[in-house]
């Protein structure tokens, strides 16, 4: 089968698109942080401590803290979180073959919130042994194997023979978040004092927790997670065509499926354990990034974890600043940028594919 | 080089959708499976395509495909599935790409813009595959599976075209034009096989025919011994009458009344 035909090879347009986006994508996500780092309740900015470096003056003490303990690990966190919200949210989609999968709204994250709630709550009762080995890592291991968990029964309950009914999946999802709800619930009841205050911050969704500790428990699991999710982008370019074909261009179907649940629950799992259930990222910035270059995974996760960091560190500075010296939920900046957003998307597609 | 399927029996639950079908294809020849509606011929597609489970066995060149993982599979044959689904807005150019994931001509960058034009599609490249008709994007899934399997012998292994009722959503024009393709990839060497429902184009373009009938395989062998009154009549449930029209001395049926 040889054409002897002179055919053009088309340009790889939309891939060297997406891929010049990985650069521009990285100076907004720096920019980002530089109005992150400004911005605050105290008079520290971040360009009067570049002209004192620049000068040789030292810092002041309040200078040095608000910097380094206070700005700089929420901005960490925020990127962390971004990322790790918007690139599972991008690798769910893949996996469900839908742009309206997203671990906060499928009920992923409510069974995440769960697992960390367990661990708050019940992670007395561990064995001491197994609570010193788990240490600062316990509330997101479980918060992970929550997430892990409810994305794989919402895969097994929502897929039949190879097709992903949406319908089930949405509906799936409430029934999930209600049932994490519920058994929250208990568990607050049940809870003391201090738990219950660990505990008020996973309703709100919020960086304001944010700590070197915190940091360096998620910052593992989060590399590990979107890092693998990075591998996944052919597999869940051929995903696209169903399981079946997806198996018959040479692909380990099942062995994807795996990997993409574990890289969802463990990027949502760590990011839900130290900011509580930001919703809406996942949504809306692989949906931007697919109306600007393609739906090619191969540059979309890079650029969902780039565009979900700076988003996210964004909408902290919003949260921080709107309501001075008061802080806003950063759950509702989100959800606010991100809901019309998801109902665009439905009523698009209401035309063409039935739910 | 030959595709074997020996004693395949599927269940869908209670039901036998397969119950011990044999089917031999050789290299150099399409071999068409054809019955009512019903009969398992999708299923015997994805019993030797791997997609479903079965008991039995299937060798793929002499391998047996249980043994094998599935880029080795996906290195010597494409399947074409009746439907096509695709999700996320990707070009028709892209998802013809896709079909380079096995890796087998994925040196050769030209090979989806040359399958394309195959299907006389080259200046669709650039379009959303969604904008397509029914027919269109039937085509461009053919385009895809012709790009997983550009060459019909590789390495003197045989290559193999599955396809599952390739034809289903074309005009008569574009029937022709892909029965054409399959027939020139036989040809080269390699293999096809394909579900029909149409017997006249069947006749004129399959060398071996299987039918089906109820899950179990009621005759194969070439057109002239298989396309009979009897069988046809028998396998559909309808009076089916065949003749030779000159021109083409191929079987040609005609059909007759609702009733056997």
């Amino acid at each position: 089968m040889v054409a002897t035909t002179n055919i053009p090879i088309v340009s790889r347009d939309r891939f060297a698109k997406a891929r010049a986006l990985h650069v521009i994508l990285a100076v907004i996500l720096l920019m980002s942080a530089a109005v992150s780092l400004e911005t605050g309740a105290t008079e520290v900015r971040l360009s009067t401590l570049v002209c004192k470096a620049v000068a040789g003056t030292p810092f002041s003490q309040i200078e040095t803290v608000v910097m380094l303990d206070i700005r700089l690990p929420r901005l960490m966190m925020g990127i962390l979180v971004g990322a790790a919200l918007a690139v599972s949210g991008a690798a769910m989609q893949g996996l469900f073959r839908n742009p309206l999968a997203d671990p906060g709204i499928v009920g992923v994250g409510a069974g995440a919130g769960l697992g960390a709630i367990i661990a708050i709550v019940l992670g007395g009762f561990l064995p001491a042994a197994l609570q010193s080995l788990a240490g600062r890592h316990l509330i997101p291991i479980a918060a992970f194997l929550g997430g892990w968990g409810s994305t794989l029964l919402l895969y097994r309950v929502s897929t039949r023979q190879g097709r992903t009914s949406v319908a089930t999946m949405l509906l799936a999802g409430i029934a999930l978040g209600a049932l994490a709800g519920a058994l929250s619930g208990v568990l607050v009841y049940i809870a003391d004092d201090q738990q219950l205050r660990d505990l008020t911050f996973w309703g709100l969704g919020s960086l304001a927790g944010a700590s070197w500790t915190k940091v360096t428990a998620a910052a593992p699991l989060i590399a590990l997670s979107v890092g693998l999710a990075f591998m996944l982008g052919r597999g869940l370019n051929g995903l696209a065509l169903g399981e079946a074909t997806a198996g018959h261009i040479g692909l380990n179907v099942e062995r994807l499926k795996s990997l993409t649940i574990l890289s969802v629950a463990g990027a949502t799992g760590a990011a839900v354990a130290v900011s509580g259930g930001i919703g809406f990222i996942g949504i809306v910035v692989p949906h931007l990034l697919r109306l600007a270059s393609g739906p090619d995974h191969r540059t979309l996760l890079i650029n969902a974890a780039l565009l979900g960091a700076s988003l996210l560190v964004l909408a902290d500075v919003i949260s921080r600043t709107i309501i001075a010296p008061a802080e806003l939920p950063i759950g509702i900046v989100t959800a606010v940028m991100g809901a019309p957003v998801f109902l665009w998307i439905l009523l698009k597609r209401r035309g063409m594919v039935d739910l | 080089m030959t595709l074997i399927a020996d004693n395949i029996r599927v269940t869908y639950g209670a039901r036998t959708a397969l119950n011990g079908v044999d089917l031999r294809a050789e290299a150099g020849e399409l071999t068409a499976i054809v019955g009512p509606n019903g009969s398992g011929k999708s299923t015997i597609l994805g019993a030797i395509t791997a997609t479903l489970p079965y008991t039995g066995r299937v060798t793929l060149n002499g391998c047996d495909i249980q043994q094998q993982k599935p880029w080795q599979l996906a290195a010597q044959r494409a399947v074409l599935p009746q439907a096509s689904q695709l999700a996320f807005p990707f070009t028709v150019i892209e998802v013809v790409r896709l079909g380079l994931q096995a890796g087998s001509g994925a040196t050769d960058d030209s090979i989806p813009m040359r399958a394309l034009s195959r299907v006389g599609l080259s200046h669709y490249a650039e379009r959303t595959f969604q904008e397509l008709s029914g027919g269109e994007a039937q085509r461009v899934m053919l385009a895809r599976v012709l790009a997983q399997i550009w060459k019909p012998v590789e390495d003197g292994q045989t290559r193999w075209l599955l396809l599952d009722e390739p034809v289903s959503s074309l005009d008569i024009a574009h029937q022709l034009q892909v029965m054409e393709l399959a027939r020139e990839f036989a040809e080269q060497g390699g293999g096809v096989i394909a579900v029909m429902h149409d017997l006249n184009l069947t006749a004129m373009y399959a060398q071996k025919i299987a039918v089906l009938s109820r899950g179990e395989c009621l005759a194969s062998g070439s057109p002239r011994e298989v396309l009979t009154d009897g069988v046809l009549s028998c396998a559909y449930g309808c009076t089916l009458r065949v003749s030779a029209p000159v021109p083409a001395n191929v079987p040609y049926i005609l059909p007759h009344a609702a009733s056997a």
